[in-house]
């Protein structure tokens, strides 16, 4: 009889946490997209302009059930506690049938439920994961009062218990595979957003520029551009030969990006001198308008 | 898949010499900076040097251009991956139909007049399969011509057009087309013959919906016939996005290559448009709204693609000349030859993709574009 207790009262933190978790996920994909579009997934059964109040929807109940759970799970607001229990199962039971709904006629389609782990598409692992997690719900209504337990056998059995149900939900949970490609996983140069003030920064401080520094004549690129993973600078300068351009490769990398450059004799025709010359203004972070 | 910040900076692309000579300067100063130093890529031989301005230079009769005879564009043979080995040379003619007849065209090229035979298995395109005798002194046309031969049309198309983008205004059975803030709203009507299999396709035909059409181009009015995309019916602001492009190594991805009609006299005639262009230079073709693919690694106007296409196993190697605003907004499957992976990874100009052995009213090719040297 004690298991059973304690199994019924260890989903709640259980359930609290996968809640809770859920709910971060996904508003940390729209926080770094800055855009709702790319948590619809989870939303794609409903009509397009459905979706995005249906994305907010589920967010909100996942935050205010993994709240609730938490907060009735001891004895002040015990009273509500069957309440959001029911609420919790109900909301599992829903998302079962939803993801397959979404596994018949979107199969294409992840089901977004943790966010961007969740973009492979639906199988019966998510499904079965959305029902333990709903009998999981309907189990714990009658587990009572979250109490710590007793130091000993008794906190070890609940210890025990909640790493066993957590193991089975990860077995379940294919974003687990994703989750953990994603903790060993620097995303690539060539897709990294890189800013070109960095660059001229790095730039400004490497041993190349001292080098070449003497033969630059204006203080802004007159031409700049990123292709994968560096940056091409283009300053316009003068050697003792005649007409140069100087050009600097930068490597978008944290630190120590490599640097290299080049002295090229000013070819005859188009000068890329041409373009600031017709718009002589840099823009606001002190770049040069050539790009 | 997460979108990327668009920067609004604007500055000139696809603007014919300026934009080629921005080009081949750019890959002249990147050879010298030794070649794409250490970015594991070839590093070696491979930048392309291009000549003044990136034009090409012309073939043996005037009007006619071929991949081959302009450095920037060059066949695929000497490819890393040697994919164009066997791979069918196609060239093309784009003028306007002087006069035609069961057996000759006459066109109007840029460079002069061409006299080009129709043989037996040459075909016609103009709305559908047509005859010779049917197109109209006046039209725009692009000649495939037959590989090894430079007075032989192997298919014609005839004011072929299309529009990919979205609606922004609608009415009367016509509606209007924004392809990007820097190309100009394209009047679209559908046709009667055709309305039926574009409902279906499109059953959403109303402002910031997403459409691609291909149809007969009627002056500044393009008569939509064939639905172009897989995509279902969407608004731009909120499609949804599952997995996309594949990626099989740094620099080269495969998806769905598609073309556009060129914006006007002065842009490239060959090239192709990014979607990834970086954000630090801006997007500045498309809206908003549009967010940049996430898979597709970062380039700039200038950079050079090498496009093979996996159907006819022709590969050339073209600029990138702007960013491809439309394109942005698909993420669709190319079938022309098998499955395609979601999304699409450039888009040609007309002749850039007739030229790689593509059938314009088939919409795409699957393709594998790795990024060049």
């Amino acid at each position: 009889m004690t298991v059973v207790r304690a199994v019924e009262q260890m989903q709640v933190p259980l359930l609290a946490l996968v809640l809770l978790g859920g709910c971060a996920a996904k508003m940390s994909r729209v926080l770094r997209a800055r855009s709702m579009l790319v948590v619809l997934d989870a939303t794609s059964l409903f009509p397009p302009r459905l979706r995005r109040p249906a994305t907010m929807a589920v967010c909100f109940t996942e935050l205010c059930l993994g709240v609730g759970m938490l907060a009735t799970s001891g004895r002040p607001w015990h009273g509500w506690a069957a309440g959001f229990r029911l609420a919790t199962g109900l909301f599992f039971l829903i998302a079962m049938c939803a993801v397959v709904e979404l596994r018949q006629f979107r199969p294409d389609l992840g089901c977004g439920c943790l966010g961007s782990l969740s973009s492979k598409p639906a199988g019966l692992r998510t499904v079965l994961r959305a029902g333990l997690l709903a009998a999981a719900a309907l189990a714990s209504i009658y587990g009572g009062e979250l109490t710590l337990p007793p130091a000993g056998p008794a906190a070890a059995l609940d210890l025990g218990i909640l790493v066993a149900e957590f193991l089975l939900v990860a077995t379940l949970s294919p974003e687990v595979s994703e989750l953990l490609a994603r903790l060993g996983y620097a995303e690539p140069c060539e897709l990294r957003v890189a800013p070109p003030h960095r660059a001229l920064a790095s730039l400004r401080r490497s041993r190349a520029w001292r080098r070449h520094a003497r033969l630059v004549t204006r203080r802004l690129p007159v031409d700049m551009w990123r292709e994968l993973c560096w940056w091409y600078v283009v300053y316009p300068g003068r050697d003792g030969a005649g007409e140069c351009d100087i050009v600097f490769a930068v490597e978008i990398r944290p630190r120590r990006p490599a640097i290299r450059a080049a002295v090229l004799p000013r070819a005859a025709g188009p000068s890329p001198e041409d373009a600031p010359a017709r718009a002589p203004t840099a823009t606001a972070e002190g770049l040069s308008p050539a790009f | 898949m997460d979108g990327r910040p668009a920067g609004a900076l604007c500055c000139g692309r696809c603007g014919g010499p300026a934009a080629a000579a921005r080009a081949a300067r750019r890959q002249r100063f990147r050879a010298a900076v030794s070649a794409r130093p250490g970015d594991g890529l070839s590093a070696t031989p491979g930048v392309v040097p291009v000549g003044r301005a990136g034009q090409p230079r012309r073939a043996g009769h005037p009007g006619e251009t071929s991949p081959a005879a302009g450095p920037a564009y060059q066949d695929g043979a000497g490819h890393p991956g040697g994919w164009a080995r066997n791979a069918t040379r196609f060239r093309t003619v784009t003028g306007t139909l002087l006069d035609t007849s069961p057996q000759i065209l006459v066109v109007a090229t840029d460079q002069g007049e061409r006299r080009l035979a129709l043989i037996p298995a040459t075909s016609v395109w103009r709305g559908g399969p047509a005859e010779a005798t049917g197109l109209r002194p006046g039209e725009r046309v692009l000649i495939r011509l037959v590989p090894g031969r430079r007075d032989a049309a192997d298919k014609v198309w005839a004011s072929i057009g299309r529009a990919a983008g979205t609606i922004s205004a609608s009415g009367d059975g016509q509606f209007v087309v924004d392809e990007g803030t820097t190309r100009r709203r394209q009047a679209v009507v559908i046709a009667p013959a055709a309305a039926n299999r574009i409902r279906v396709r499109f059953p959403q035909l109303e402002p910031g919906s997403v459409i691609d059409m291909i149809g007969l181009r009627r002056g500044d009015l393009l008569e939509a016939l064939i639905p172009s995309t897989s995509q279902p019916a969407c608004l731009a602001s909120k499609a949804t996005r599952g997995p996309a492009v594949a990626r099989t190594a740094a620099g080269t991805f495969s998806g769905s290559v598609t073309w556009h009609e060129p914006a006007g006299p002065g842009e490239e005639p060959r090239g192709a448009a990014y979607p990834a262009i970086d954000p630090a230079a801006g997007c500045a073709e498309a809206t908003p709204s549009a967010p940049c693919p996430a898979e597709l690694p970062y380039l700039a106007v200038g950079s050079m693609l090498s496009v093979h296409n996996e159907c006819t196993g022709a590969t050339r190697v073209l600029p990138v000349t702007c960013c491809a605003a439309a394109a942005r907004l698909f993420h669709d499957r190319c079938l022309t030859c098998g499955t395609s992976p979601r999304g699409r990874v450039a888009d040609l100009t007309l002749a850039s993709f007739v030229e790689l052995g593509g059938d314009p009213e088939r919409a795409c090719f699957n393709a594998t574009v790795s990024v060049w040297p």
